[in-house]
């Protein structure tokens, strides 16, 4: 199957054209950047290393970090289309895919918690916030190694 | 010009420390791309507060952001310069490198401008008063340059010769 999908039109222009890549690869740097950078400021907040904005104004870029986490989905799918067989056994995208995952499932229990909480406050914030925010930087780290481990 | 610095670059000890760990590029990438999400980050919730976003929260509380700005900036600063040691030639000959860092001195000069005009007048506005126009070109321009300075950065290894 994934073979099939390195053979897709658009999995081949992904690899045969020469600005293919480099023009993913932006997106996706401009995706990671609002979806970590809204949640790592989100996170730092609810840590205590800063002590304003109020939190509940986060919820407010909630959408677009969302934004941010599907172009990055959508340059990411393109991206492994073009190598499909390869990355599938590479240990860093598996291991950034896992924590992607999580990161994102964190960020959607915080969203319902800090919308619940109405200024109040929230239920596991400090070790949601933290582990979020190592998973996010988990993420970055795994994928800058995809290109190292092989 | 250029390449007599790169030449001399070359030459330092630091280059000769960069190249000689294999581990030591892969960390300075990744510790650069945490200092970019710091900084990014930081400037979409304070420069779309500005620009309106969440207009029923405090406008000047966001800006309490901006010393992790600045510890991002730092981070890449640093992971950049190490960088410039550690492949000069490269870097001397690359156009979207050479774009790049001029596109940060504006940004920079955009950054000081907003601290040292633009501030003052958001202190002395009321909560419901319209940002000013001002407030909002600049942050506009912050988000422009910097999202600039990300692309050119990842284009990097694409264009010129370097």
């Amino acid at each position: 199957m994934l073979l099939w999908l390195e053979n897709t039109p658009i999995a081949l222009w992904v690899s045969l054209s020469y600005w293919a890549y480099p023009l993913l690869l932006s997106v996706h740097i401009i995706g990671l950047s609002v979806v970590a950078g809204i949640f790592s400021m989100r996170d730092l907040r609810a840590l205590g290393i800063v002590r304003d904005p109020p939190l509940s104004l986060f919820l407010r870029y909630h959408r677009l970090a969302l934004v941010g986490l599907v172009l990055n989905f959508i340059s990411g799918l393109l991206l492994f289309s073009s190598q499909a067989t390869v990355l599938i056994e590479s240990i860093p995208f598996l291991v950034k895919m896992v924590c992607v995952a999580m990161a994102s499932a964190v960020a959607f229990i915080l969203d319902s918690r800090l919308n619940a909480a109405g200024g109040y406050e929230v239920r596991g914030l400090k070790w949601l916030a933290g582990l979020s925010l190592c998973l996010w930087m988990s993420a970055i780290v795994a994928g800058r190694l995809i290109a190292y481990i092989f | 010009m250029l390449m007599t610095f790169a030449q001399s670059l070359s030459e330092t000890s630091l280059h000769s420390w960069v190249v000689s760990q294999t581990w030591l590029w892969p960390t300075l990438e990744v510790t650069h791309f945490f200092g970019l999400t710091l900084l990014i980050g930081g400037l979409l919730v304070v420069d779309l507060r500005v620009l309106g976003a969440a207009a029923s929260s405090p406008l000047l509380a966001t800006y309490r952001l901006l010393p992790i700005v600045l510890v991002g900036f730092g981070l890449n600063l640093i992971t950049g310069v190490l960088f410039i040691f550690g492949d000069p030639f490269r870097y001397a000959a690359n156009i979207g490198f050479q774009a790049k860092m001029i596109i940060i001195c504006l940004a920079g000069a955009n950054a000081l401008y907003h601290h040292l005009k633009v501030t003052p007048l958001l202190s002395a506005a009321s909560l419901s008063a319209d940002v000013p126009m001002v407030a909002k070109v600049s942050a506009a321009a912050s988000l422009l340059a910097w999202t600039t300075v990300l692309l050119l950065g990842r284009l990097i290894p694409y264009v010129g010769t370097g």
